[in-house]
């Protein structure tokens, strides 16, 4: 009986280190994209680069959906609520 | 309705980024200490803190019982790329 219990477990573990994961990979974009976006401001990027650099982040939010919808995640599962710190990533 | 900039009684933290839903002035005169969360989500801090630049250094020990396993010496600078703050390499680097 103990086995299915522990598959349960088991694949349970698998989606909380998932999640641990996903979070980290998450936050990192979301600060990828906000300097992103700070150094398109400042415009000492070539039109080509700011295209590239769009693109590319595109396809990470895209790539980001994928991955927690596999996971069975939602992408607002990925928050974290820090108590007195507020939230890791913003509630939107 | 995020105002920009604090009114005479309350200070209002401003999130230009995108307003957090339940974001309550902050009372400047309140007496007992911030209780609520702050309203602005920790990796717009991170973003700040990169665009201004930050160098963090010092010294790390692991240890297991009291046993010293594993030291981490760290003279870290973090920092967005910039004029003031220019990249090493001109594109993406090595890696």
């Amino acid at each position: 009986m103990t086995e299915a219990r522990l598959d349960v477990d088991r694949e349970r573990m698998g989606q909380d280190l998932v999640k641990l994961v996903l979070t980290v990979v998450e936050l990192l974009r979301q600060l990828m994209e906000r300097q992103a976006i700070r150094r398109v401001d400042e415009g000492d990027l070539t039109d080509d680069q700011v295209d590239r650099v769009g693109s590319t982040l595109m396809m990470l939010e895209e790539r980001m959906a994928e991955l927690c919808e596999q996971h069975g995640l939602r992408l607002d599962d990925l928050n974290l609520n820090l108590g007195p710190l507020g939230s890791l990533l913003p509630r939107d | 309705m995020t105002s920009h900039g604090p009114d005479p009684a309350h200070g209002t933290v401003v999130g230009g980024m995108g307003g957090a839903a339940e974001r309550r002035p902050v009372p400047w005169d309140d007496p007992e200490p911030l209780s609520g969360p702050i309203g602005v989500p920790l990796v717009d801090l991170l973003d700040r803190v990169l665009s201004t630049g930050v160098v963090v250094s010092g010294d790390l020990v692991i240890a297991i019982a009291d046993v010293p396993l594993v030291r981490l010496s760290l003279h870290a600078l973090l920092s967005s790329v910039s004029a003031r703050m220019p990249a090493p390499w001109r594109d993406g680097g090595p890696l």
